[in-house]
């Protein structure tokens, strides 16, 4: 009995001792300073018009020029602005700038608005916006490269021109890319040193915690725009999407992205909180090597689009976070061809197909063979995407179906891109996006040209190559667009692709945030200045 | 003296052979830096590069520069003056990105560590005094289950349990007591158990000792007996295991700083080498090695209080 007791007091002891010294240990560590701010973050539900955001990606960087922070500040944080704006079809709108109009064949003009001030009080004129075009050119090659500029003149206050070096019909598109949204000359130090984003749009920059990666954003008062929704945002990058989910569970964010698909419908349900399902302008597509035979036969192409189950995949392994798709483009952007229909399965007319290319199953272990040679694939993909290990398995079990083996490969994606390099890959799955810029020439040229950059299988097509450079010299869009439409029907033809899904996005909120309205061209997703809290 | 001028001299060694070894190797992994750099930094992982990319970045940081000219580059200007490169990806010195990583690596370390310790060697103990006892049993079957349950799984249930449910703590996030709770203990689960593992087998062979019977006999209470003259002789390998312990709570808390939220040096580490960040890296493993040593070093000279017979020199 007393062996126990004492026992027992030890434990007590010790017990107690960890709990002091944790406790010391942490208040020690950290200033008074951040105590405040993460208590008042916590308890954020108590401040009424205040939306705290939970993000799905870590928050890295707030800078627009040489960091990743462009889609943040532009799209979430909705403190920069871009010149052109873009509506639901992927049609172009006035942003920033009013209009814009191709004077010659080297030339853009643009017209900006005359009533917008950064938010340091300074006013917008041409002169700022070249500068601030011109610092992105210098730093993003990326933009550089869509954008093709030799020089930005000033015309007048409210017009400039860009000159480009050769024809490029995509300028306005690409300066809706949120990179190239408008900074004021106070973001820079006296050195020319990023400080912080000084923007026109609707939340002005308050503060950036970079310990612990919280953004902190505050209504402007005076947004050309009108009436601001919310006094205040807080966003948190939560990288994992469970804790995501969690954290809208616990009341702790009102708004988030991206929790596992598998959750969508349970958390759903769950009173005060609502999951929206959309489609985004990007494709899980699988690339077929057509340097491989038997892929290089558009028979076998055709059979194992056939085989796979577009429907099953997206309400299976995509929880209708993600829809069957046809061609390459949305049907909803303006561009898309609209007669085009996903492949449904049909493991008979695959079985033709495969038969009349000399596929056929000679020694009943359910997998096709020709001349000996059983057909065998590799399919290689990567674990960054939550849906592309899943989508892959599901693929190789439908293709298994109509014969065709297929092994499943998870890779690094160093690994995985030094392997397409090197040609040893028969099908790549991946999820590759379609409207980084809000206009068809850009995607048709990389996938489908001969030597486009992203042409991992292969193609060429003396036709496709044609009609889109054809294309680039016609300015009328209804006109351009036929062609493009054109090439879609090619390629879903001869399918040196198969487009399997569209993309989703699944946005969660608390259902005390009203106004929302999703903007299927943002990168991810995008807040907008409507937004407000009813409790 | 000199034992510790010689032993601070191969810690300076062992550093230079971490980073010479991380630099070489990370340069091994399939795929081009300056590839991965701008897909990291530029364009998405699954856009293209142009060309023109390629070279802007391999020039702006000396990539096609032969390794060893890169390494040497990099060692001599830490040496020098202190600055151990400027991350690609942040875009800030790395010294300034590990200062404000390190604190939160520490803290989340340093109280998985302490529980590890205090839970661990107390139920060790209990374990041990009720050798073979229900209460034993079970006790060694929850140290089985902390072994082998995976962290991230922990982690998730921890969060159902103290935030969903009983409303305790917050899900995620960094900076308040609140949020330490919780990585601390899904972190602390493995150390525990090892820790009470090798607490209850050490206790279990020095309570069977003849100057325990002694004491018992002398009529000692129990506590003083273990405390005094059991613990004592008990500890030096429980020392050991927390000494190794400590290390994978150092570097390897990624999953859980990913799940929490929490801004610490492990998952830094792993995003660096998916964007072959490579002065991150360097900085990462420069942090997290000089920490090892740190703790190694404390431990050898815990030893020497332990148990006067150890001299070094």
């Amino acid at each position: 009995m007393k062996n126990k007791r004492s026992t027992l007091m030890i434990l007590l002891i010790l017990l107690l001792t960890c709990a002091i010294l944790i406790t010391s240990g942490c208040t020690s560590t950290k200033g008074e300073e951040t105590k405040q701010n993460n208590t008042s973050q916590y308890n954020n539900t108590t401040q009424s018009n205040t939306l705290v955001l939970g993000e799905m990606w870590e928050i890295k960087s707030i800078d627009i020029v040489d960091g990743d922070g462009g889609t943040l500040v532009c799209e979430k944080a909705a403190i920069t602005e871009t010149l052109v704006g873009a509506n639901p079809d992927f049609s172009l709108k006035p942003g920033l700038a009013t209009s814009w109009k191709q004077i010659d064949n080297n030339t853009w003009e643009f017209n900006l608005k005359n009533d917008v001030t950064f938010h340091d009080g300074t006013k917008m004129t041409a002169k700022e916006v070249k500068s601030s075009l011109e610092n992105v050119i210098a730093k993003d090659s990326r933009v550089a490269s869509m954008l093709k500029a030799s020089s930005i003149d000033v015309v007048d206050d409210y017009t400039f021109r860009i000159k480009t070096s050769e024809l490029n019909p995509i300028v306005p598109g690409v300066l809706h890319y949120p990179t190239t949204a408008i900074i004021g000359p106070s973001s820079f130090d006296k050195d020319g040193k990023y400080v912080k984003p000084v923007g026109t749009g609707p939340y002005k920059f308050d503060s950036f915690d970079e310990q612990s990666g919280i953004l902190t954003v505050v209504r402007n008062e005076n947004w050309w725009g009108g009436k601001v929704g919310l006094d205040k945002m807080i966003i948190k990058g939560i990288p994992d999407p469970n804790t995501r989910a969690m954290s809208i569970e616990n009341g702790e964010v009102d708004f988030t992205a991206d929790v596992p698909y598998s959750e969508t419908d349970r958390i759903n349900a769950i009173d005060g909180i609502t999951v929206e399902k959309y489609k985004t302008p990007r494709d899980y597509k699988l690339e077929l090597n057509l340097k491989h035979s038997p892929l290089d036969d558009i028979r076998v192409r055709q059979a194992m689009s056939y085989a796979i189950d577009r429907q099953d995949i997206a309400e299976h392994v995509l929880y209708n976070v993600g829809e069957p798709a046809a061609g390459p483009f949305l049907p909803t952007m303006v561009w898309a061809n609209k007669n085009l229909k996903p492949y449904t399965r049909d493991l008979k007319k695959a079985d033709e197909l495969l038969k009349a290319a000399g596929w056929v199953d000679t020694n009943g272990d359910g997998i096709r063979e020709k001349d000996g040679k059983p057909l065998k694939l590799n399919l290689m993909t990567y674990s960054q995407r939550p849906g592309l290990p899943p989508m892959a398995e599901a693929i190789a079990a439908q293709l298994k179906e109509a014969g065709i083996s297929v092994e499943t490969q998870v890779q690094e994606f160093g690994s995985l891109d030094e392997r397409r390099k090197n040609g040893n890959w028969d099908l790549y799955l991946l999820a590759a996006n379609v409207a980084m810029v809000p206009d068809p020439d850009y995607i048709l040229t990389n996938w489908y040209m001969t030597g486009g950059a992203d042409n991992g299988p292969g193609y060429s097509n003396p036709k496709v190559d044609s009609l889109i450079k054809d294309a680039r010299k016609i300015t009328d869009l209804n006109e351009r667009y036929k062609k493009f439409n054109e090439v879609e029907a090619i390629v879903n033809e001869e399918q040196p692709m198969i487009i399997v899904a569209y993309y989703g996005c699944a946005i969660v909120k608390k259902d005390y945030v009203k106004g929302y309205v999703f903007d299927p061209t943002a990168h991810d997703y995008r807040i907008n200045a409507d937004m407000y809290i009813e409790k | 003296m000199n034992y510790f001028v010689k032993r601070v001299g191969f810690m300076a060694i062992t550093v230079f052979a971490v980073c010479a070894l991380t630099f070489f190797l990370v340069n091994l992994i399939p795929g081009g830096t300056a590839e991965l750099i701008i897909k990291h930094t530029i364009v998405g992982i699954e856009d293209s590069v142009t060309k023109e990319q390629l070279e802007q970045i391999s020039s702006r940081y000396n990539l096609n520069d032969p390794l060893y000219l890169q390494f040497y580059t990099w060692v001599k200007k830490a040496i020098l003056t202190g600055d151990i490169g400027t991350s690609y990806v942040f875009k800030k010195p790395v010294l300034y990105l590990l200062a404000l990583r390190l604190p939160a690596t520490i803290q989340l370390a340093g109280a998985s560590m302490v529980l590890a310790a205090v839970a661990g060697i107390s139920l060790g103990i209990y374990s041990a005094l009720r050798e073979n006892q229900l209460s034993d049993h079970i006790l060694r079957v929850a140290t089985l289950f902390g072994v082998s349950m995976p962290g991230f799984w922990v982690a998730l249930i921890l969060i159902l349990i103290f935030s969903l449910k009983l409303k305790l703590v917050p899900v995620s996030g960094y900076g308040n007591l609140e949020n330490l709770f919780l990585p601390a203990v899904a972190l602390s689960l493995h150390s525990v158990a090892a820790v009470m593992r090798i607490t209850r087998t050490c206790m279990l062979e020095t309570m069977g000792q003849e100057y325990i019977m002694f004491a018992k006999s002398k009529g000692l209470p129990m506590w003083k007996i273990v405390s005094r003259h059991a613990l004592k002789n008990a500890m030096l390998p429980i020392v050991t295991v927390i000494g190794f312990q400590m290390g994978s709570l150092l570097g390897g808390a990624v999953v859980i700083e990913k799940i929490f939220a929490w801004p610490g040096i492990g998952s830094l580490l792993v995003d660096s080498i998916s964007a072959r960040d490579l002065p991150m890296i360097q900085g990462c493993v420069l942090a997290i090695v000089t920490m090892f040593l740190v703790v190694n070093f404390i431990v050898d000279i815990i030893y020497t209080h332990l148990d006067p017979r150890i001299r070094y020199g």
